[in-house]
């Protein structure tokens, strides 16, 4: 396994064509905008060599037999999946932040089994040559990026209908070694922090979509990759003088980027599902079973440190023995838990594949996922309840550090006497940060939309509800017959 | 001297400090036991294991120990140290396993 100093370094030996504010950014891994994306991607690799971690942070390679680290790994057992989920959560209790490579773990295993049930059907070599990639990732503990979002144009148009044939990634030209592939993926989290991309159809697709059911695996910085960084809430802070108490999150951060495909090209042995649309579906109903399994954990260490913030911030404020106070920290954390027990539930049903590795129970993945598109926003709600207007209508750090404003400062924005007032503002600006600056961004829409919107859930709900049987149950109860 | 060795839950949601009560356990037994990662190969007289909370309840079988104490709060501290010190006093080769 790589350390986190090995994983840094070598992401100094890509060269990624990368965007951010007009100007090419020829160094993202010292970039104060990127880095503190970096530092939570890197604490996937800094925790796994940690001993009070590791029975978490690692697992043995079913290929290789080797300790490898488990973002890499393709779920064994039911345990596998439930230690996925706790992983998740101690990541997002110890970065505060979206980490970013739990995507490419969760394209990885729905590539994995995905191919093996290709190949059965279609007598095609996708498995083989997913293996021989998965070897390699597992091997030298890679970073990988699961791309899965299409820019998508008109949502009333199937892929090939588009006015615009690149609105959905697709094969530009076939060769005898490979095929170029066209088009953009849209919200990709980490891809900066990644070496290797593993790209995914985004919808269900049918016959006449054949250029579009294509996935496949190249290095980040492959020629005709462009990458445009996307900015968040209060991402310039990063760059003012005082750049500490203000960014609420001095460290650990998240970051999204538009990746354009311009005539990239894919070997044959990269290449996972090449024109067989019947099973675009299956890829992506299986990433995102799996993606909306991970946020049944990594949202809960999130609200995790977003409950503590706003526990310390009630009492700084002398405020945390009132009823109402302590009742809000109670709904927090029945609305955070409730979260992990749909993480947890849906890995502890889990099955296997036919491929070997494990796959959650997709209707509880859904209802995990459905519930995190609210109960992230109620949480927040009430940390910006419960900590109070001065959340947002504190002076700067550069007001307080000034010495003419200093003293004011000090006086009128301290709560209780014996907490300096420099504490209460960063708790304040850590729960600004998290529910409505650059932390928002992964705490709140990602969590509406990661891993697909609100509806799309609600879709598989209905179709995995059993409505059929529902209906028998209660005729028998009722005696009809 | 025991030779021990521990073995923390992955720590997703911890109940205390696993890495600060290990520091005290192996303080407070600093005269009585040797403690060291686990190794392949190794026999040891007592597995620690630190869990955060009271799930996981995995008892790390293929580590060879011929005690297995499990920590899942600080007040289980006391009670291992005491346990860790009544090992050590029984006479070489009667340690029978717990």
């Amino acid at each position: 396994m790589m350390t986190k100093e090995q994983y840094i370094e070598s992401l100094r030996k890509l060269h990624m064509n990368l965007w951010m504010f007009g100007k090419k950014i020829e160094n993202p891994v010292d970039d104060p905008v990127i880095r503190p994306s970096l530092n939570s991607f890197a604490a996937t690799y800094e925790l796994a060599e940690d001993p009070q971690y590791e029975d978490l942070m690692t697992a043995t390679s079913h290929i290789s037999g080797k300790k490898i680290n488990r973002f890499t790994h393709m779920h064994q057992s039911t345990d596998d999946l439930i230690k996925k989920v706790k992983m998740q959560r101690l990541l997002g209790q110890k970065t505060a932040a979206c980490f970013q490579r739990c995507v490419g773990m969760d394209a990885m295993n729905a590539v994995f089994s995905s191919t093996y049930e290709i190949d059965e059907a279609c007598g095609t070599k996708y498995h083989e040559n997913f293996v021989k990639f998965l070897s390699r990732v597992q091997d030298e503990d890679l970073a990988v990026d699961g791309a899965m979002t299409d820019v998508k144009g008109d949502r009333g148009l199937a892929p090939s209908k588009q006015a615009d044939p690149d609105l959905f990634l697709h094969v530009v030209e076939r060769t005898a070694d490979g095929v170029y592939v066209t088009g953009a993926k849209a919200h990709q989290t980490g891809f900066v922090n990644s070496h290797e991309v593993l790209v995914m159809p985004t919808i269900a697709m049918r016959e006449g979509d054949e250029d579009y059911a294509i996935s496949f695996a190249v290095p980040t910085d492959a020629e005709g990759i462009t990458l445009i960084y996307g900015r968040q809430s209060c991402d310039t802070r990063k760059l003012e003088e005082y750049n500490d108490i203000d960014v609420g999150n001095k460290v650990y951060g998240g970051h999204e980027v538009l990746v354009i495909f311009d005539r990239v090209f894919v070997p044959n042995d990269r290449i996972f599902l090449n024109g067989e649309v019947q099973f675009a579906g299956m890829i992506v109903e299986r990433f995102a079973g799996y993606h909306r399994q991970s946020y049944g954990g990594c949202k809960v260490g999130v609200g995790d440190v977003l409950i503590g913030a706003t526990a310390l911030a009630v009492e700084m404020a002398g405020a945390a023995k009132a009823s109402h106070v302590k009742d809000k920290l109670i709904e927090m954390t029945h609305l955070n838990e409730t979260l992990y027990c749909c993480g947890i539930a849906c890995s502890s049903q889990g099955s296997k594949t036919k491929s070997g590795n494990y796959l959650i129970d997709l209707l509880l993945a859904n209802v995990c996922k459905q519930n995190v598109t609210r109960f992230p926003y109620d949480i927040a709600r009430l940390a910006q309840d419960l900590a109070g207007g001065a959340m947002v209508t504190l002076p700067s750090e550069a007001d307080f550090r000034h010495p003419e404003l200093h003293g004011y400062i000090d006086k009128y924005f301290r709560g209780v006497d014996s907490v300096p007032t420099e504490d209460r503002m960063r708790v304040l600006r850590l729960i600004e940060n998290m529910t409505m600056g650059t932390a928002a961004v992964g705490y709140l829409p990602e969590s509406m939309h990661g891993a697909g919107s609100p509806q799309a859930q609600r879709i598989m709900i209905s179709r995995q509800s059993n409505m059929a049987m529902k209906k028998e149950l209660a005729k028998k109860i009722a005696r009809i017959s | 001297m025991l030779q021990c060795t521990v073995k923390f839950c992955g720590g997703c949601n911890p109940r205390y400090d696993r890495g600060d009560a290990y520091r005290q356990i192996r303080e407070a037994l600093s005269g009585t036991a040797q403690f060291s990662l686990p190794e392949a190969g190794q026999h040891y007289d007592v597995l620690l294991i630190l869990r955060g909370c009271t799930g996981c309840e995995y008892l790390y079988e293929n580590i060879p120990a011929a005690h297995r104490l499990v920590c899942t709060c600080t007040g289980d501290m006391d009670g291992i140290i005491k346990k860790v010190r009544e090992i050590a006093s029984r006479p070489i080769n009667t340690t029978k396993e717990d």
